[in-house]
This record gives structure tokens, sequence and C-alpha cells, in this order.
């Protein structure tokens, strides 16, 4: 039986891209519009009681103001309750997941969950790849982004023979994809050649398996079962969440094949909404690399342990597949802007279960959508969020 | 009653780089020049290098490191001028907290004074087993004339009061207080002779001259004899009459190694029977000692091998290698300061190699001082102990794009160590040799240089 407590009425993004004409403050603005103006009967901003904030950069790369009382005078509602998330990559989606334990304790009746990130007003040497030497000082060192999952994608290789040609074909679909969504920071279709003979930037993954540093921010609104048809005649609900963690560090893995947070958050969200994997319809995963999203949906049991590879390539995820997976773009088209990564998620599960995902429109017959994401040191957090757009009987 | 003083164990090492001598003529508008000198990798100094040769020294005495006595350690070039050198070259062999000894530095005599400070406290008694390592890994100024055959490398010895096929004999030192080649206070390279001609027949040639006279008397064999630039060691050979050169092979493969030039140069030798005198010089003062072998010193027939090959780079690899070529743009610091409690926590951990392994599970956890808890079963209770430094690669990846201070190619691995524990460690060299089961060991490297602390932890390396 599925959770069911809190509805999803509004939904909203801007476009994501390298915004340098756009502050944090706009760009959240954008972001609060575009749900307030998704919602179908119609909203009032000061409807608004409280806004969950997800931004990860912030204390790190020059936003250190950034806190909870920074997105509600930047739209328009000062006064508000408003409380920074910070959960590495899953931070959106735990913010989404924090705002409807909100919304189901009875204490606020209407949130706002809110994700935005500037990735790029410093300099790539200064964002991301400045991890190089963070945490521990000897086991961090020479440590980008990227060396806390290609030593998965070197092992995944090795066990189950997966190709470079099969971790291409994760970038190619998404890319396709993202060519179909107008929020996506890239739009343009690209080849499996085209991905091998990228430059390699962390070996064994090249450049377009990478996700690109992107300015975004999206924004849902959340409301109590009871009330939603005040705001909708066809809301989206809550169905359910889980979210676990792992050892920070890579040499406390025992495995690299898998990743353990994102199998313990997806047993965590299935158990609460009371399905399991095959009667998800489509889901937003985290593609950070092309590797992840292969260890992805095996973790979260679409596929079978190794066959992640084979999968993709075959097309198994594609928007004509058995399980599309993606539909936005994901994180290496549509972009990764941290802390608006997993709201934006949710909001192309909402658009997929309401029939609004335009010419990405899947068909959706079990009625769930699912949204997942996995990082901090060590992908040592995952969240999973199930939606559903069947109303369960009380 | 006086202790004879008795070798048990020798070890030897080299650094990873060679540089072509025409190479650097070339660099400077001239043609020519045979051979190679070792350079340092950008993670290697004379305190990685000592840390190694001792290790195998260590290795080939059979001894437990617990009981050595102290270290003393000679080096013109300690990473600190001023600073815990010694602490940390004691801690990452492996000494315990309680052991002695002294840095011997100022000059390339160094290596001298802490053989003969480490035999006085055999001779003495208040040493049963002591540890000498000397090492050296020279900067030559640019274009100085001697640049061609400045090298790298380092030798250890393990000296005992009883057993041991080999012994200190006579020893000899003559002092005069002129100057040949310097570092001022705060230079961070080796400043050339200011005659080569006035060095070598005023200075070079007539100290060999009276300490090969007096060593006369002695029936030497094999002779370990200084070369600053590659000409000095044969010539003075020859006015001593010397046959058997046995530095020549130390000299060829790695050039002048400084204050570990003398012992570098001849323990080599000690693979049979024989006696063999070694002499070195530097800062104004030349010393030399005699050394018997009724047999083969352990460890002694590695060294030809330990500090043989390297891999040839560049000139430019070189010079930003020893900080003789900057960037110009700002590089990332590390993550904490080297001074900060971080390392006051965890320095010594990170040295010694140690894991905590779980009373209740048998699981290692890495490093000790992260892990209030087990990573495998929750438990609290921990046996410290030293890691094992040999193992087998799981994963790995090869680091393409990173900021500045960085220099890719970088290899990153996942080791499994023969032990049990797993700990994840950049690579040396660039990687292109690594794969997933590859048997590896563990060495200590310079992962940092910051504030002028030089950062060290251990690296993978293929065996």
């Amino acid at each position: 039986m599925s959770w069911n407590r809190v509805a999803v009425v509004g939904g909203g993004l801007i476009k994501f891209g390298e915004l340098f004409e756009q502050s944090y403050e706009q760009m959240a603005a954008g972001a609060f519009a575009a749900a307030v103006e998704s919602v179908d009967e119609g909203f009032e901003p000061t409807q608004v009681e409280a806004a969950f904030v997800a931004t990860q950069r912030g204390t790190l790369w020059g936003q250190e103001g950034i806190g909870g009382n920074t997105i509600p005078s930047a739209i328009g509602l000062p006064g508000i309750a408003c409380t920074r998330i910070e959960n590495a990559c899953p931070s959106g989606s735990d913010a989404f997941r924090i705002g409807a334990m909100a919304v189901a304790s009875g204490v606020h009746d209407v949130v706002l969950v809110i994700g935005v990130e500037k990735m790029r007003d410093k300099s790539a040497e200064e964002g991301l790849l400045a991890r190089a030497a963070a945490g521990h000082p000897i086991f961090t060192r020479g440590e980008t982004a990227p060396v806390l999952f290609a030593p998965f994608a070197t092992r995944h290789m090795h066990e189950f023979g997966t190709t470079r040609e099969m971790l291409a074909s994760v970038a190619v679909k998404n890319h396709h994809n993202g060519a179909l969504d107008p929020y996506a920071h890239f739009q343009n279709e690209i080849t499996i050649e085209n991905v091998i003979n990228s430059p390699a930037v962390c070996s064994p993954l090249h450049l377009l398996d990478c996700c690109p540093q992107t300015d975004g921010a999206a924004a849902v609104l959340l409301v109590s079962a009871e009330i939603a048809e005040r705001y909708t005649k066809n809301p989206v609900w809550v169905a359910g969440f889980g979210v676990a963690t792992d050892h920070p560090y890579l040499h406390e893995k025992s495995t690299f094949t898998s990743m353990q947070a994102t199998e313990m958050a997806a047993e965590r969200a299935y158990a609460m909404a009371g399905i399991g994997p095959n009667d998800i319809d489509c889901a937003e995963v985290h593609d950070c690399f092309t590797i992840t999203e292969i260890l992805d949906i095996e973790d979260l049991g679409f596929v079978e342990k190794g066959k992640g590879g084979v999968a993709s390539l075959e097309g198994d995820t594609s928007l004509t597949g058995r399980i599309p997976i993606n539909t936005s773009g994901g994180l290496l088209a549509k972009g990764h802007p941290i802390g608006a990564t997993g709201v934006a998620q949710m909001v192309e599960c909402w658009w997929q279960l309401r029939g609004e995902a335009q010419d990405r429109q899947v068909a959706t017959p079990n009625g769930y959508a699912l949204q997942h994401n996995v990082g901090g040191r060590g992908s040592g957090v995952s969240v999973v969020n199930i939606l559903t757009n069947k109303r369960s009987p009380k | 009653m006086i202790s004879s003083i008795n070798i048990l164990a020798v070890g030897a090492s080299g650094p990873d780089w060679r540089l072509d001598r025409a190479e650097i003529n070339a660099g400077w508008g001239s043609s020519g020049g045979k051979g190679q000198v070792a350079v340092c990798a950008p993670d290697e100094d004379a305190l990685t290098l000592g840390v190694q040769a001792a290790l195998r020294a260590l290795d080939a005495s059979g001894l437990q490191i617990d009981i050595v006595d102290g270290l003393w350690w000679g080096t013109s070039r300690p990473p600190f001028a001023e600073g815990p050198s010694h602490a940390i070259m004691a801690r990452a062999i492996g000494l315990s907290a309680r052991s002695a000894g002294a840095l011997c530095s100022g000059s390339t005599h160094s290596g001298m004074e802490a053989l003969f400070g480490a035999a006085d406290a055999i001779g003495s008694g208040t040493a049963r087993v002591a540890l000498v390592v000397v090492s050296d890994a020279l900067i030559p100024g640019l274009g100085t004339n001697y640049e061609t055959h400045s090298g790298a490398g380092a030798a250890a010895v393990v000296l005992v009061s009883h057993g041991g096929n080999a012994t200190l004999g006579a020893r000899i030192t003559r002092t005069n207080p002129y100057l040949d080649r310097y570092r001022g206070d705060g230079e961070t390279s080796t400043r050339d002779f200011y005659d080569p001609r006035l060095f070598r027949e005023e200075i070079f040639l007539p100290s060999m001259q009276e300490i090969g006279e007096h060593l006369s008397v002695l029936d030497i064999n094999n002779w370990s004899i200084p070369d600053p630039d590659g000409r000095l060691g044969s010539t003075a050979a020859r006015q001593l009459g010397v046959k058997n050169l046995v530095s020549d092979f130390a000299n060829t493969e790695l050039g002048d190694t400084g204050a570990a030039a003398a012992l570098l140069g001849g323990i080599g030798s000690l693979d049979v029977a024989g006696s063999l005198a070694i002499i070195g010089t530097g800062g104004g003062r030349t010393s030399a000692v005699e050394i018997k072998a009724k047999g083969p010193v352990p460890g002694a027939s590695e060294v030809r091998g330990d500090i043989s090959g390297g891999t040839s780079v560049r000139y430019t690899a070189v010079a930003r290698a020893r900080g003789q070529l900057v960037g110009s743009g700002e590089t990332v610091p590390m993550g904490v300061p080297p001074q900060s409690a971080q390392f006051v926590r965890g320095g010594d951990e990170m040295l010694t190699l140690l894991g905590a392994r779980c009373v209740d599970c048998g699981t290692i956890n890495t490093p000790p001082s992260i892990h209030p808890h087990c990573i495998s079963c929750g438990g609290t209770k921990f046996v410290l102990e030293q890691l094992s430094r040999r193992g087998r690669v799981h994963t790995f990846v090869i680091n393409q794009t990173m900021p500045a201070p960085f220099v890719a190619p970088l290899p990153i691995a996942v080791v499994d160590l023969e032990d049990g524990a797993r700990i994840m460690l950049q690579g040396v060299g660039d990687g292109s040799d690594m794969e997933i089961g590859m048997d590896v060991e563990l060495i200590l490297r310079r992962y940092a240089h910051e504030r002028g602390v030089p950062v060290y932890g251990y690296k993978v390396k293929a065996l």
C-alpha cells in the first residue's frame, strides 16, 4: 500500500546551462515562478508556509552566505520558514523527502522544495576539480569527482565484460533524450564514436562519459493529501522514499560492482510504496558518469547485476525500451546543478505521470515513476523517491 | 673494552628518473655528453630514497626493526632546513619511538659523519644495533658545470657489536676550511665551484693524495672514491695507483650522489671477502674508513640491481620536479595544512602504515584514527598492527584532469594487501603498466610540499 499522504501539485525549472548572466537568486525566482505557474487551479505564492532549499556547493565554493534565509527574499516571501538541506549529490532529493515529511507530520500544509546551484561562477579548476584535495590528506590526494566513480567502471568491465561501447551507449541515449528536452543543458545528439574518441578525463572515463558543470534551479510544491484537490484534479502522490548511507572512503567498500547505498535506499523506498522494481514505468537516476547509470539500473533492480551495460547498448532503457531511464536527458545531457538536480528529476517524474512530458512522454501503465541520486564521498549517500498517479484507497 | 664494529647487512636505492647529459647540454647551447644522471621524480627526495635503502638493509639483516637502537642519517639535503627530518625518517622506517641517533648534514661529508657517529655508538656500547642511512638528491644550480653529473641515491648499513661478515677498521679525517660547492642559507640549489681547476689542483687531488697515503699501509683491494664531475674520481684513482675503483658502477649509473657516494660506491663490493676503502669529501673535510669483509655481506649482491634502471625524462620535467620551473597559476592547497591537528593525530599512523584490526571480526580498518567503530561489524576493540607492504590491485583509475599542482597522468589504485586490508593510494609513474590483479608494493613517497612542509605517504608501485 503506497504511502500517499503528500501530493505534488506543481513543479517547474529553468533552462539549465552555463547561466553566467543569472544570479543564484534570479535562478531561484525563475524556478519558483515556473512551479507556481504550473498549478492547474492556480496558486497564490503566499500560501507557501515553509521552504526547504537544496544547495550543495554553498559552503565550499564562494556562496558561503547561502543559508535558510537566502531563498525567501529571493522569491518574494520574506519571513517564511526556510531551511537549507545539504546532503551531497542527493541534496535535492533529500530536500524533497524532508519536505514531504514536514507536510505528513501535519506541521505544514503547503511546502516549497527548491534546489538551486551555481556551478560555473568559479573556474573549472576551482570548482568540482578542487575536490582533488578534499577529505583525508593522503587517501583523497588527487581525487577529483570522476575518481569516485571510475574505479567502479574498471572493475565492472573486468568482472562482467562491460565495454566502453556499452558505457558510451548511456551517454548517446541521454543526449538523444536531452535533445527533446527544452530545459536540458545540451540539446544535441552524439554517437558512440564521439564518446569513445573524446579526451580521457579519468581512465576509463572520457569527457562524454561525464556530466557537465551546469547552473540551474528547480522547484516543486507539496501539499497534504487532504487539500490536494484544491490545486489540481490530476495530483501525483508521494508513494515512498528511502535514504541510506555507506562508508565514505573507497578503500572501505567491499564491492566495486554495485553501490550499496543505492541498494539499501531502493529497498526502503520500495517497501514504503508497497511495490517492486517491476512496477516502475520510468525512472530518473543519477548518471553523473555513464558507469553510474549502469550501476543504478542494476542496483535499483531494473536489470540483473552485471547486465546493465548490455541492457543499455540494446536499448532497454531508451524512450521506447522496456524501462525508460532518464527521459529528461539525465545529468549527462540535462546537466547536474547539484542541489537542483534531484528536484528537477522530480519535476520530470511529475510530468511523465501527468502525461505532460511532450516528445519524451513514455507509457505509464503502472502509474509509478522513480527518482534516484547517489553521491557524496565514496558514493556514500543515496536517496530514492517514488511518485505515483494512483490514489490508493483509504 | 671497546667493541668491534661490524656490518650485518647493507641496502641501496636509486631514484625513478634518468636524464641524458646531452639533454642538459642542449639546454645550454652546447652539444655532446654521454650517459645519464639519476634524478628524483617529483615525489622522491633524500628522505624517501633513504627509507627505501634502509628497509632493504633491514630486510637483508633479518632483524626485527624494533631492536634497532638508533638511526644515524647523513645527507646534505634533509627535507627541512629546520624541522622533523630525522623523526619522520625514523618513524617511516618503523624504528621505535625510543630510538636514538643523529642527523648529520651541512655538506656531502655528512655521510661519513653519520657512519662514524653510529660506529662510535656501537664502539662505546651505547648502541648494539645502529642503522646508518646516507642519501642525497642534489639540486645543482641551472647551467652549472657539474649539473651533468649531479645525481641522487641512497645507501644503508646495519652496524652491530656482534656478528656480521664485515668489520670497520682504520679511519682518518682531514680538515681544511676551504669553500668548494656550497648552498647559502635559504638558497634552493647548490652553487658551482668558483674555479674548477683551483678545486682540482689545490683542494680535491691533494686531499685524496693525503688520505690515500695513510691508507697505503693497509692492504686494500677495492676503493670507493668521490667523483663530483665525472673525471676527478678516475684521476685521483690513477694518482693513487688504485686498480679496483668499485665506485665506478654507482657513479656511472647514478652520477655524484653527494653524501651517499662513499658508502653507495663501496657496499656493492662486499658481496665477496675482501678489503675496501671508502672516501667521502665535502665542506672542507675528507674522511676515509677501511672495511674488511671475511665473507659476503647480506644485501651486497642486490646493490647493483637496486640502483639500476629508471625512466628517461626530459630536462623540463626534471626542472619542474626540482622546483626550478614553476607554473604561474595558483595551486590548489591541501585540504588541511600539514601543521594541523589532523596531522598531529594522523601523521604517525600514515608514516608507520598502521591498521586497526578488529578483535571481533578480524577486519583491518585504515587508518585507525578515523575508525572508532569497525567498518564491517561495528566493533570497538582493535589491535594496532603494521600493514603488509605488498598486495594486489583490485581496481584502479588513471586521472588525466586535475588542477595544479597535480601532474597528469596520475594512477590511483585500490589494493588488497596480503594481510587482508584494503587501501586506496596513488600509484608511482604514469600508470601505463597498471592492471587488475597486478602484484604491487607500497613505498614511501612525498605527496605534497606546502608551506615548506613535505608531506609523506605511501604509494603503489609494481613489483
